[in-house]
């Protein structure tokens, strides 16, 4: 009995085998938990499947670890590459430094199509449409209108041997979109083990969305399968952001069970990796607290001019007791934080005051030593007339030009205006940079629900490589991992920051006027009908006044009296 | 006489550079009254930059002018410093108070040589001097101050009023060539005054040995130039997407800024599956509609008719500025003969007065303290626009009048009883 049992067993296992091999996929679930010199804790959650085979339609309609809902949309419009973001809440470059993957608010799509794609336009409309559906999101309503091609921005950070350029490139962004359980839910199924076991438990939405920040995300693209890079592998990533904030506690204490409301039951059987990461550096520095249980391994991590020191915990070993907690417990009350501001930061705002016109200030600060090279991208909605003539960009109140610039101007409900420079910010310095605008007039019915609310304006992306990697988390180009991070030197870190999205109130009409004015309009256009008409068509005559019974009564005394009169003179 | 004339254009000019270099230049050509997306010099600005930067100014939604105006445009802010740009726009708008003077004058000779032919019964209509009705057209355009704020506001309402001015004169003046020229330009620029074409194939026809050659070769230099002026343009853009940017813009009016016009908030309020016929009524309402029987009716008074085509135009039109209001109410001392039998101007003048004063008082509670909504401005503007209506109606009806009035004298009785005139 026994043997039969084992001897099942042993298939089963063998089958497991089997399958994996055939399928050539790998799952790995991370959260790496961060706390922030803020008095604020960034949990990362970062599930990665890998999958051995080429991006092809035929291969992602069959799929054992890689979802497949999703497979089928990145194989049906030719997908090279996909970001997509969901996010809420303002991430605070300044104070919590840079997030593993960048995203502005509301929904943000990046697409880089195949070469073969021609019409660039329907396969965007079709994916975003998918996507929709998928994510529960209204990426819908992307179209031409709100989606550009940058030229400088965006890098395909896909394998690929067929290169392709920015024409192949869609980004869209949806600042309105407000992010919520609807859009989480759909995005745990995509996962191997969807809510059900493994890191996606902790994923309970009621402790999401009461964050400071949270974003989700899905990043897709082909990477090399071996050094030499002769086969390609598809990768796909997706992430969680969130920012806790542990100020609001008295002794700062902070752990698994209450940032998501319940510990950790065990790992996703699937999953190959299976780890929870935590940032230990600025213990003893900025906050002196203890890690309960203790990490199954320290590590030290040193990139790019910066030491980090990261306590890791296996789950599956500790999670073999029941539910597993990790807590730390402060054993001292804060100290005066230390904290190095992030070298590059931006942020935009609105000046002017009246609902006619305005200008948009951006403002870059550049905190380094150096000089250093960004691109600005600006998108900025059709309903906003920029005159790009009064651009003025200033830095210590001289004025600057950009190495390069690229400008498209907008056209009314198609396509937005589209403004990219290339600008050398010197060291310790403060870059503006103004452009004027008028707020369009819209028809009645292009406003919102709410229309005095105002209308929101994506965020403008500031990209660069960064010299050093202060303040800074995001993976590297070639790794897929979270571990792939720790002591990941390179010649230079790109970022790529969003500032601010704003809210702009274009001047409204009356919206229950549509049939008043229909009908004083037009009885003006009848006032001028009518008289033009008549001296047109008809001629003058005389016509002897006809008097009523009263006027002939009146007229015969009048008669009478002075004829009376008259004949007496 | 030639120093009233002379101390008119200085008083003008100095006005006008006194109130261009002060502070007030910025706040005038930004009233949306004064600048619309068709004359506002702030877009031709950014047409003109964007041109320079090899970027084509019509894909976006700013530049309206046409080719030709670009050229002009970017040669102008090229080659003259601000100063120059400011003396410039006044010589212009002073040159157009001169040709409008000609050909005032030339109508007030036209009209006297008229009355004698007719042989005048009555004495009282005769008293008319030519020289003074120029004089006048001229300081109605030179201190109009609808005119005045259109000047300084640097539109390009100041050139299209030149060019309007240039067609009426060479139409007094019978000139095929220079008419047919300054309408096809104004055809190019801003459409509807094409309509011009028929005062001033009337004017050529009459004076014309065989009328039927006359007209014809009116129509052939009139599309010749006008087709060689679309050429031009097309050679200086390389493309036909011009023709969109500038005449669709014009017909299909999908910049819905506030304006003096009535179409803008028309517009804004409709339900989308009537635009089309609306725009289309609209249109064909400015444009189409009362050529013909104003036609017939004003054939012996060409000038009346033009100015009545410049008036509809000015009222109707999709992006209406004052200036092209002032234009046609600068043309008023023209009809100096027609006010006795006016009806309405008090009510008009009052009507324009307030309209004038209340425009930019909602407009700023509108936009700037909220404190009124969409329905004041368009009020304002629908008043305006019923009052222009009015004097035009008004001025028509004295035409009829006093055409009456010429033949049948000035007594409106019928074998001593009291009658009155009717229109039947």
């Amino acid at each position: 009995m026994t043997i039969s049992r084992i001897l099942v067993l042993f298939t089963g296992l063998i089958n497991i085998g089997t399958c994996n091999n055939a399928y050539n996929d790998f799952f790995d679930e991370e959260l790496m938990l961060k706390p922030l010199s803020s008095d604020h804790v960034y949990a990362y959650f970062q599930f990665t499947t890998i999958w051995e085979t080429e991006n092809r339609v035929e291969t992602l309609q069959h799929s054992h670890l890689f979802p497949r809902g999703l497979g089928e949309i990145i194989g049906r419009h030719n997908v090279e590459e996909l970001h997509v973001t969901l996010t809420e809440g303002l991430w605070n470059y300044q104070k919590w430094g840079y997030p593993f993957h960048d995203a502005g608010p509301g929904a943000e799509v990046t697409a880089w199509f195949n070469k073969d794609v021609t019409n660039i336009e329907e396969e965007w409309k079709g994916l975003t449409n998918a996507l929709a559906g998928l994510l529960c999101a209204s990426l819908n309503f992307v179209d031409t209108s709100n989606s550009m091609s940058p030229e400088f921005t965006f890098r395909l950070t896909s394998v690929t041997d067929r290169p392709v350029n920015s024409s192949h490139l869609r980004y869209s962004s949806l600042p309105r979109e407000i992010v919520c359980t609807e859009n989480l839910t759909p995005f745990k199924k995509l996962l191997p083990c969807d809510s059900k076991r493994g890191l996606a438990t902790l994923l309970n939405s009621a402790h999401i969305h009461n964050t400071n920040y949270h974003s989700i995300g899905i990043h897709f693209r082909s990477i090399c399968r071996n050094a030499a890079c002769t086969r390609t592998s598809l990768e796909l990533r997706q992430t969680v952001s969130l920012i806790y904030d542990t100020m609001i506690d008295a002794n700062q204490d902070w752990s698994i069970r209450k940032f998501f409301g319940m510990g950790l039951k065990g790992a996703c059987p699937l999953a190959t990796l299976s780890n929870i990461y935590v940032d230990i550096s600025d213990n003893n520095t900025n906050h002196i607290y203890e890690l309960t249980p203790s990490p199954s391994a320290k590590v030290v991590s040193l990139r790019g001019g910066q030491q980090n020191e990261i306590a890791v915990y296996d789950i599956r070993a500790h999670s073999s007791r029941g539910i597993f907690n990790i807590a730390a417990v402060h054993s001292a009350p804060k100290n005066n934080a230390i904290y190095y501001p992030s070298i590059l930061y931006a942020n935009r705002y609105i000046i002017g005051y009246g609902q006619e016109r305005g200008s948009l200030v951006t403002k870059l600060y550049n905190n380094h030593w150096q000089a250093l090279d960004i691109i600005l991208l600006e998108n900025i909605p059709w309903y906003l007339l920029v005159y790009l003539n009064s651009i003025t960009i200033t830095c210590n109140e001289q004025r600057v030009h950009p190495l390069a610039q690229r400008y498209l101007p907008g056209r009314e409900r198609k396509s937005p205006y589209y403004l990219e420079l290339i600008l050398r910010l010197p060291p310790h310095s403060i870059t503006k940079i103004t452009i004027d605008m008028d707020y369009l007039f819209l028809k009645w019915q292009e406003y919102p629900p709410d229309a005095n609310h105002g209308f929101y304006m994506g965020p403008a992306i500031v990209t660069a490589l960064l010299p050093i990697a202060r303040n800074y988390t995001a993976l590297p180009l070639d790794g897929s991992t979270i571990t792939s991070s720790f002591n990941a030197s390179r010649d230079a870190y790109l970022v790529q920051l969003r500032t601010e999205s704003l809210l702009i109130s274009l001047p409204t009409p009356d919206f229950s006027m549509p049939y008043n004015v229909i009908c004083l309009a037009c009885t003006a256009v009848a006032l001028a009908f009518g008289p033009l008409h008549n001296i047109s068509t008809k001629r003058l005559v005389l016509k002897r006044i006809e008097k009523d019974w009263k006027g002939k009564l009146f007229s015969f005394f009048v008669g009478k009296l002075f004829g009376a009169k008259k004949k007496q003179d | 006489m030639s120093r009233k004339w002379l101390s008119n254009f200085a008083l003008a000019g100095t006005i006008r550079l006194l109130i261009m270099n002060s502070e007030y230049q910025r706040i005038i050509g930004n009233r949306v009254e004064v600048s619309t997306a068709l004359n506002s010099w702030k877009r031709v600005t950014e047409g003109v930059y964007l041109h320079k930067f090899g970027i084509d100014p019509y894909e976006g939604d700013l530049f309206h002018e046409t080719p030709i105006g670009l050229y002009v445009f970017t040669l102008m802010q090229e080659y003259l410093p601000q100063w120059a740009l400011f003396l410039l726009f006044v010589i212009v708008d002073l040159t157009t108070a001169l040709c409008l003077a000609i050909a005032a004058k030339h109508y007030a000779i036209e009209l006297a040589t008229k009355r004698k032919e007719e042989k005048d019964e009555n004495k009282r209509l005769s008293k008319d001097v030519p020289n003074t009705s120029a004089l006048y057209v001229s300081a109605a355009y030179l201190f109009n101050p609808y005119i005045i704020l259109n000047c300084i506001g640097l539109t390009t309402t100041v050139f299209t009023n030149l060019l309007y001015s240039i067609a009426l004169v060479s139409m007094t003046r019978r000139s095929v060539l220079w008419s047919c020229a300054s309408i096809a330009l104004l055809t190019l620029q801003g459409l509807y005054p094409m309509s011009l074409m028929v005062p001033a194939t009337i004017y050529v026809a009459t004076t014309a040995k065989n009328r039927k050659i006359g007209i014809i070769t009116m129509l052939i230099v009139f599309t010749s130039i006008l087709a060689i002026l679309f050429a031009v343009s097309y050679c200086i853009m390389g493309s036909w997407s011009f023709l969109w940017s500038t005449i669709g813009f014009i017909l299909t009016v999908p910049d819905l800024r506030p304006n003096i016009g009535l179409y803008w908030y028309f517009f804004t309020e409709m339900f989308e599956h009537f635009r089309w016929l609306f725009i289309a009524s609209f249109q064909i309402n400015v444009s189409l509609l009362y050529i013909v029987p104003l036609a017939l009716r004003l054939r012996r008074d060409p000038m009346l008719l033009a100015f009545s085509y410049l008036a509809i135009a000015a009222i109707f039109k999709s992006y209406p500025c004052i200036g092209d209001v002032g234009f046609y109410i600068s043309l008023l001392p023209l009809w100096k003969h027609l006010f006795q039998h006016m009806q309405q101007g008090f009510i008009v003048g009052c009507f324009l007065l307030f309209c004038t004063v209340f425009a930019p008082t909602v407009w700023h509670q509108w936009i700037y303290s909220r404190s009124a909504n969409a329905n004041f401005y368009f009020g304002v503007t629908l008043a305006f626009a019923i009052a222009q209506i009015f004097l035009l109606t008004d001025i028509l009806f004295a035409s009829v009048k006093y055409e009456f009035a010429v033949q049948h004298g000035i007594d409106k009785k019928i074998n001593g009883n009291e009658a009155k005139l009717l229109l039947e």
